[in-house]
């Protein structure tokens, strides 16, 4: 057992105070599928009429746009207005979509909102991976492929894509913690089951327990191909406006009362990062529950940014849901289920059994849990968290019922 | 992406040394010329003092293995050959914050334990369909 040494490894993003400022309205999602041969703005455009259905807005109350441009062929506002035959003007900012920005984005449309630039902001996000799975073209290791830094100092040595970094960090943990496959398995048990309970997850037919876990082959030792997060197609978005103009709305008002956002300052070379068993959560989630007036201890239910299982593990330990290190004892066994667990967490499944949409679908199961209208549903849940990760940021978005 | 991918391209200005070093059987890390902090991985100004200038300096070639994965599925075509094979993260004994990613070779994976020491053996990077081959610093197990 070694404490964690190096403290001088990231930072807080300073945010101002926004609690209570906003809600989020109304939420959709497209089909989540395996590969289906459709755009990522075809199935953006899909969410996004879900999402206004929910909210009961027309298309041309929607005066803001957030998304996120450097994710190829994303619902932008020319997409938008192509989709709903609309031509009004658009606050538009790209500091949207999924990941960080799934938690983030309620913070800038907080700001744009009280500067009076948009009334109703629509937050897009969309993936067609599954389509694109050929692993070099397009796809999640593209990114880490292209970069020059890791193309020529790691790649050739075997040490990319994201499954190798993150089951390297899982190795150190368990020598660090004392954290077991056991205990990696007990989060994607968890994840299966709130998928079976879900008629839109994509693992929604393939039960898993913790044998069945114990028994899969190593892909990269120490982890299975159930650690690591699905592959499909899908997308999400959510619509945000005041909390006044919230409560003249259809939906149970959910307001926005908090939000954070850390960095980790080696971004993805994961390999350098000093707390290497740590995320930026560690900076993120103090920020977003201080501007909420909650602690930890205050969740009723939480959704985590979730590509592997130690992902998972390790922002539990950094949001203070537990002390560092103590993860793998507390997610054991059935703590993190929907029905009596300790800390119900992914109630739709998250990136490993629900869909691999970059956190979107997870706010959106968040809004629904706090709304009490999710499939596998956490009694009386007031007070949702989402946690948000892309290795250089981490991000927390509190969300409750009021 | 180049064709020789995923071989190193060993004129890539920020690494170039560093490939250089390997072909001599040498680790070399570049070393901030004002304070002497070791900068890796390769940046333009010395995260400690901001210096731009650095000297790629000679390591021991000695460290400590710090965490490692067996890699059973070639995520790329070029590594279906080499399947199983060890990836691994070395702390360096002259700094530990420097860890080089690589491969543990003439190892028994089972063996392996965390920050056991380990010393640097140079071998021939070479992938299927490309011609080149570059000389890379590998780890072995080591005596305490
Ligand atoms: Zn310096």
């Amino acid at each position: 057992m070694r404490a964690v040494a190096d403290s001088d490894w990231g930072c807080p993003t300073p945010l101002e105070d926004i609690a209570g400022e906003i809600a989020i309205v109304g939420v959709g999602e497209s089909a989540h599928t395996r590969a289906s041969g459709r755009s990522p703005k075809e199935i953006a455009a899909e969410a996004v009429e879900r999402a206004l259905a929910d909210a009961g807005l027309p298309p041309s109350a929607i005066d803001g746009l957030m998304y996120a441009p450097f994710m190829g062929g994303q619902f932008d506002a020319a997409a938008f207005h192509a989709y709903f035959g609309t031509s009004h003007d658009l606050w538009v900012s790209e500091r949207g979509g999924g990941m960080v920005w799934a938690g983030t984005a309620p913070y800038d449309a907080a700001l744009a909102i009280r500067a009076g630039q948009a009334r109703y902001v629509l937050n897009v996000f969309s993936v067609a991976w599954a389509t694109q799975r050929a692993e070099m073209v397009g796809g999640p290791g593209q990114v880490h492929a292209e970069d020059l830094v890791k193309q020529n100092i790691e790649v050739p040595f075997g040490w990319f894509p994201q499954p190798v970094y993150f089951a390297t960090i899982a190795r150190r943990h368990m020598h660090e913690f004392g954290t077991t496959a056991a205990q990696l398995g007990a989060i994607a048990v968890a994840c299966r089951r709130h998928a079976t309970l879900t008629p839109a997850a994509v693992m929604h037919d393939r039960p898993l327990t913790l044998a069945d876990y114990l028994a899969s082959p190593p892909l990269v030792d120490p982890f299975r191909k159930e650690d690591c997060c699905l592959i499909s197609d899908g997308g999400g978005a959510y619509v945000m406006t005041s909390v006044a103009r919230a409560r003249d709305l259809r939906q149970p008002l959910i307001e926005v009362a908090g939000v954070g956002l850390g960095n980790s300052y080696t971004g993805t070379y994961w390999s350098q990062q000093g707390a290497f068993t740590s995320t930026p959560q560690v900076f993120a989630a103090p920020g977003a529950f201080a501007m909420a007036g909650l602690t930890p201890a205050d969740v009723d239910v939480l959704t985590l940014y979730d590509p592997f299982t130690i992902v998972a593990l390790m922002q539990i330990e950094d949001m203070g849901f537990c002390r560092k290190g103590e993860g793998g004892a507390f997610v054991e066994g059935t703590a993190l289920h929907f029905d009596g667990g300790v800390l119900p967490y992914n109630t739709h499944g998250g990136m490993l059994s629900h869909a691999y949409v970059l956190g979107i679908a997870h706010v959106v199961e968040t809004v629904r849990q706090v709304r009490g209208e999710a499939a596998a549903q956490v009694s009386d849940a007031e007070v949702g968290v989402y946690g948000g990760y892309t290795g250089p940021q981490a991000s927390t978005l509190i969300l409750r019922r009021r | 992406m180049r064709q020789d991918f995923p071989l190193p391209d060993v004129t890539w200005e920020p690494a170039r040394e560093f490939w250089a070093g390997a072909s001599r059987s040498e680790v070399l890390i570049p070393r901030c010329t004002a304070c002497g902090a070791y900068a890796w991985y390769p940046v333009a100004r010395c995260r400690r003092c901001g210096e731009a200038r650095f000297a790629w300096t000679r390591m021991s070639g000695r460290g400590r293995l710090f965490s490692w994965v067996v890699v059973h599925r070639a995520f790329l075509p070029a590594f279906a050959a080499k399947v199983p094979f060890v990836a691994a993260l070395v702390a360096l004994d002259e700094e530990p914050a420097v860890r080089l990613a690589t491969n543990l070779v003439d190892c028994v994976p089972e063996a392996l334990d965390f920050d056991m020491p380990v010393r640097a053996v140079f071998r021939p990077l070479r992938f299927p369909g490309v011609e080149r081959e570059v000389m890379a610093p590998m780890f072995v197990p080591a005596e305490g």
